[in-house]
């Protein structure tokens, strides 16, 4: 389907519209090829999340730990129900980058801010990717992810008695994050950044 | 306690506590058959489910429950049963339903449709006297309005609208995780947003509508 000629006929001087026309990769149709490159560009930002919360934490309290481990449980899941579906759509799923989060685990406080930074991030780029989804029940699976993620945020946002607005939440309409600006928060983590298919999709 | 709870035994509840009932293959499950049937050229079928009311009856029908969540957490905000951090999370949480409202009635009227009439609500009684019930029945409406809205992804006609109402969603999953938090429940039920039809949500939504 074209999708420019699609969006040709939509209204777009209303209220709603325009908040998710404000969103940078909302209605563009420049940052993906196709479902797949949507799919394996989520499988990247899964991969960080993932390797996140593997490494282990700081002390945290018995609550904490317990929602860190579900939150790592949910970005595994993730990775292998995206990597299922690239296959399933004759697709390559692409490979884990190897990431290096230095010393971010040592540190209470330190180790909480980074999951929220990168949760907030991952969930907007969800939300950014989202209006390149061609297929109907991959842009289901995407946005139920989306609400999880988001769902994370809040909660590491809480725990670090973060401020209500601007912290918990942010605003009644989450912004999206478009893919330029999630794979250059992700450049500093990854070990050999001239070899890995991060890099290789930032110079897209 | 034996409060009455508006949604007990109901669909709704199956994920509201409970994270040994969630189920990787389920909803794994739930993604393959997504894929297949893409990979086979189908019709998703969810699209058939349900009559097409195109994006105006989409918008009026998430004015609906964003009614119905921005009175009855008004009402908790105003009842002073939850004071402190707590208050201030509900407050901000009916403060964006309010912002929903304005913005779903707004775009309803600029589509040349008509944004529907705020209904009255009632609830079960003393449940804005109990914190425990209150925060349990504002799970209850927060999930069910998180499930709605994914309930209606592949049914949006228009992009813009489909990008608004993501945007939307994604706040209310923050809410529902919150209130989860404020209420002893677990915050991520399933590592995958769950959906319900219109016509599910109506039904459950329909003894607290009394006119």
């Amino acid at each position: 389907m074209n999708r420019r000629s699609f969006l040709k006929s939509s209204v777009a001087a209303l209220p709603l519209a325009s908040a998710a026309a404000a969103q940078p990769a909302w209605a563009q149709g420049a940052d993906f090829k196709n479902d797949v490159d949507v799919l394996n560009f989520a499988l990247i930002a899964e991969y960080f999340l993932s390797a996140f919360y593997r490494e282990g934490s700081p002390m945290l309290s018995s609550k904490e730990g317990r929602y860190v481990s579900d939150i790592g449980a949910d970005e595994d899941a993730h990775i292998a129900a995206i990597t299922a579906t690239v296959q399933d759509l004759g697709g390559t799923p692409t490979m884990a980058p190897a990431i290096d989060y230095g010393d971010v685990f040592n540190d209470r406080q330190r180790y909480l801010r980074f999951a929220l930074r990168f949760e907030n991030l991952f969930g907007g780029a969800y939300l950014g990717a989202a209006g390149q989804i061609s297929n109907k029940e991959i842009l289901q699976a995407a946005a139920g992810i989306y609400g999880t993620e988001e769902r994370h945020a809040a909660v590491i946002a809480d725990l670090l008695q973060e401020p209500v607005e601007g912290g918990v939440f942010n605003g009644a309409l989450t912004q999206g994050a478009d893919k330029r600006t999630v794979l250059r928060a992700l450049r500093p983590f990854v070990k050999n950044p001239q070899t890995t298919t991060v890099e290789a999709a930032v110079t897209l | 306690m034996t409060q009455p709870r508006p949604f007990g035994g109901g669909p709704v509840m199956m994920f509201a506590d409970d994270r040994s009932r969630r189920s990787f293959l389920k909803w794994a499950g739930l993604l393959g058959v997504g894929a297949t049937l893409a990979a086979a050229g189908a019709r998703s079928r969810f699209a058939s489910a349900q009559g097409d009311e195109g994006d105006i009856g989409i918008l009026n029908y998430a004015l609906t429950l964003e009614y119905l969540e921005e009175d009855f957490y008004g009402r908790g905000a105003d009842s002073g049963l939850l004071t402190g951090r707590a208050g201030e999370l509900v407050a901000a949480i009916r403060d964006h339903e309010t912002e929903h409202i304005a913005a779903i009635e707004s775009t309803i009227s600029d589509l040349g449709g008509s944004p529907v009439k705020k209904p009255k609500f009632s609830y079960p009684q003393g449940v804005f006297k109990d914190k425990q019930a209150w925060l349990e029945t504002a799970l209850d409406f927060s999930q069910l309005g998180v499930m709605a809205y994914h309930g209606q992804v592949q049914r949006i006609q228009s992009p813009e609208l489909l990008g608004a109402a993501a945007s939307i969603a994604g706040v209310e999953s923050r809410h529902a995780a919150i209130i989860a938090r404020l209420s002893g429940r677990n915050p991520f039920p399933a590592p995958i947003e769950q959906s319900a039809s219109k016509s599910r949500v109506l039904k459950t939504v329909q003894p607290f509508v009394s006119g």
